[in-house]
């Protein structure tokens, strides 16, 4: 009986002192949100360099890795700082809690939810600054349009007919940002309404603006400048393990990359085509969202069967290779970077470009400015 | 006589005096596996794999290839393969060690023991994708330096499983005595502790190496897993996802050869350890 009774107290007071582990537990991760964010003030404040260079040393500098990288790794070698990087998921609690300072973020996704107040968003609003791949000079062409050599080989009409009816439907996404989002949520998004519309706004920024923060008119155009500077950057910054790889990535030039004639093609026409294969498929880099919202435009408003395709839309996620999907001819077309065409390519694959939707880095390093006080 | 001997000794073929010899058998069941092996990658080399699993040399690198970019990038195969093992070798052997004092609490008190492997039991089927982004949150506040966190945060998952998996099997070999066996100690007047040291723990010897036999892998294939979600960029399995997301096949081949290799060697030391262990014991 006395027995039992030890027994009964013991465990009573086990389960006790698990709940408050637990509970103590979680009260001290929250509780380092919400001291000094209001203490913020301009006369600390260190410069845009002297940031990157204190969150290097400290080693709070985030990134998702997985080919969005680059500009990062090309930002802290133009600094001469070692290039590793903390592994970002794909939220911004790291942010949030100061586990990485300086975060990665798209201006379009990113940057939005640790700004903005509605669902989904940390509510930071203007108390956050942001470093500029664009400004600091490290700007890498981020969405395009690819396809293997042998595709757009094989059907020319086919690849100018897509580019035709995807780039109407862009046209009238960035003149229309808030119902170009209205299609893409319908179309099954992946987030919510408002940060839908968010979205849209600053994907029209990217494609209707270049590097230098000029108007760009000509939507989807290759403009050789940017892409040099996004292949010299990568030369540059970007090692391979494989020697041969590496090897193939320092001697490729614009040419082998891209091909302006399926553009030109697109352009030229009255939108009549003779497409060889009707039926394609193009391959997102990510969910659906407003991110690629040209292409469920023109699908939403039949520009694709205007030009005789029918087009099926495949969203990605992470870990979609969409490199590899369109390289073994799953899809058809896909949406990527030029730095990662660049290096699939070194890698032995056969891409590629046929336009150039983002004229812009949408990538941005946000940090709280009371972590980088004097 | 003698000729009728050697007439008879004819008779046998070299064939079935090979199959009926324990020496060769010994030797055959080494040779099969190794010829099979042998004959894989013959045809992996020469590029017939490629056309069965109609798959390019993009895809699928030939082992020439591979173990030539294996040579030339030892330094960071060997830096990340000790980050690996780290967290598998010390997550195995903290889960197993816990998973057994587990196992021992439990059959010291069976009433509330068999409730508390129902829960361990349930840890062991929650998805490592699940539990290791938990983990990391987790151990946020563990140390300032990413690297060091983030290992942590890797091992609790690699020990969580282990402990699992020793912590059921080991509570069976405890508990699951022979027959009677139980009754000749109470006859032997022998107190719990006897019980223990001379009945309880050889017996469940033979259930933990069951219990290795499955965590010995699983904590391998678990840190590669975990390393994909983990704070800071290190180990087999994140560069092998790295390098397939970025189209780098060849690297990503180096790598999850490295996996093999030490799934493999990590089974065979096992296989030695146990037979070593065992014999003592019998």
């Amino acid at each position: 009986m006395k027995k039992r009774n030890v027994r009964r107290w013991l465990a009573l007071f086990g389960a006790a002192v698990m709940a408050v582990s637990l509970l103590g537990g979680c009260g001290s991760s929250s509780s380092t949100d919400d001291k000094g964010n209001k203490s913020s003030q301009e006369q600390g404040a260190l410069s845009d360099k002297e940031i990157i260079e204190k969150a290097a040393k400290d080693g709070k500098i985030g990134n998702w890795g997985l080919g969005n990288e680059y500009e990062v790794l090309a930002l802290l070698g133009k600094y001469g700082l070692p290039t590793d990087y903390l592994s970002q998921d794909f939220t911004m609690d790291g942010f949030d809690d100061n586990s990485v300072e300086l975060a990665s973020a798209m201006t379009y996704n990113e940057l939005g939810l640790v700004k903005n107040d509605y669902d989904g968003g940390y509510g930071y609003g203007d108390s956050v600054k942001y470093i500029d791949m664009n400004d600091e000079g490290v700007a890498m062409m981020e969405d395009n349009i690819f396809c293997t050599k042998k595709f757009a080989k094989e059907n020319p009409q086919t690849v100018a007919a897509f580019l035709y009816a995807s780039l109407k439907g862009w046209e009238d996404a960035v003149k229309d940002p808030k119902a170009a989002a209205d299609i893409v949520f319908k179309a099954g998004s992946s987030v919510s309404p408002d940060h839908q519309k968010y979205m849209a706004d600053e994907v029209a920024k990217l494609v209707t603006t270049d590097v230098n923060g000029k108007q760009v008119s000509d939507i989807g155009n290759m403009d050789d400048d940017a892409m040099q500077q996004t292949l010299d950057i990568a030369k540059k910054y970007v090692t391979l393990d494989d020697k041969s790889a590496q090897k193939k990535l320092q001697s490729t030039g614009l040419d082998d990359i891209r091909d302006k004639q399926y553009l030109e093609a697109a352009k030229a026409s009255d939108g009549s085509f003779k497409p060889e294969k009707k039926s394609v498929s193009i391959q997102l880099k990510w969910l659906p969202q407003a991110q690629f919202m040209g292409y469920y435009v023109a699908a939403a408003k039949g520009y694709y069967d205007e030009v005789g395709l029918k087009v099926k839309i495949v969203p990605g996620g992470g870990d979609i290779a969409e490199t590899t999907a369109v390289n073994n001819g799953t899809v058809d077309f896909g949406v990527t970077w030029e730095t990662n065409l660049a290096s699939a390519d070194a890698g032995g694959m056969d891409l590629l470009e046929v336009a150039q939707i983002y004229q812009r880095s949408g990538l941005v390093l946000v940090y709280k400015p009371e972590n980088f006080e004097k | 006589m003698e000729e009728r001997m050697r007439k008879y000794k004819r008779r046998k073929s070299i064939l079935r005096r090979l199959s009926e010899s324990p020496k060769a058998q010994k030797v055959e069941t080494v040779m099969l596996p190794v010829a099979f092996g042998i004959l894989v990658v013959a045809l992996w080399q020469g590029k017939i794999l490629h056309r069965l699993f109609h798959t390019d040399t993009f895809v699928l690198p030939v082992p020439t290839k591979i173990f030539g970019i294996m040579g030339g990038i030892t330094d960071k195969v060997i830096g990340n393969t000790i980050d690996t093992l780290l967290v598998a070798g010390i997550g195995l052997l903290l889960g197993s060690i816990i998973g057994y004092l587990v196992a021992v609490i439990a059959s010291f008190l069976p009433n509330m023991g068999k409730g508390g492997l129902t829960i361990v039991g349930a840890f062991a089927s929650i998805p490592i994708a699940a539990l290791a982004p938990v983990m990391n949150n987790w151990t946020k506040d563990v140390s300032t330096e990413a690297s060091f966190r983030s290992m942590i945060s890797k091992i609790l998952v690699v020990l969580l499983i282990a402990a699992a998996n020793m912590g059921l099997n080991a509570y069976r070999g405890l508990t699951e005595l022979k027959p009677y066996a139980l009754d000749l100690m109470a006859t032997y007047a022998a107190s719990k502790r006897r019980i223990f040291v001379k009945l309880q723990l050889p017996n469940s010897l033979p259930y933990v190496f069951i219990a290795l036999k499955v965590s010995v892998p699983a904590s391998i294939m678990t840190a590669i897993v975990s390393e994909y979600f983990a704070e800071y960029i290190t180990g087999i399995g994140r560069q092998i996802r790295e390098n397939i997301v970025l189209a780098q096949y060849s690297i990503a081949w180096v790598y999850i050869t490295v996996a093999c290799m030490i799934g493999i060697v990590s089974y065979a030391l096992l296989m030695v350890i146990q037979s070593l262990v065992l014999k003592r014991y019998r």
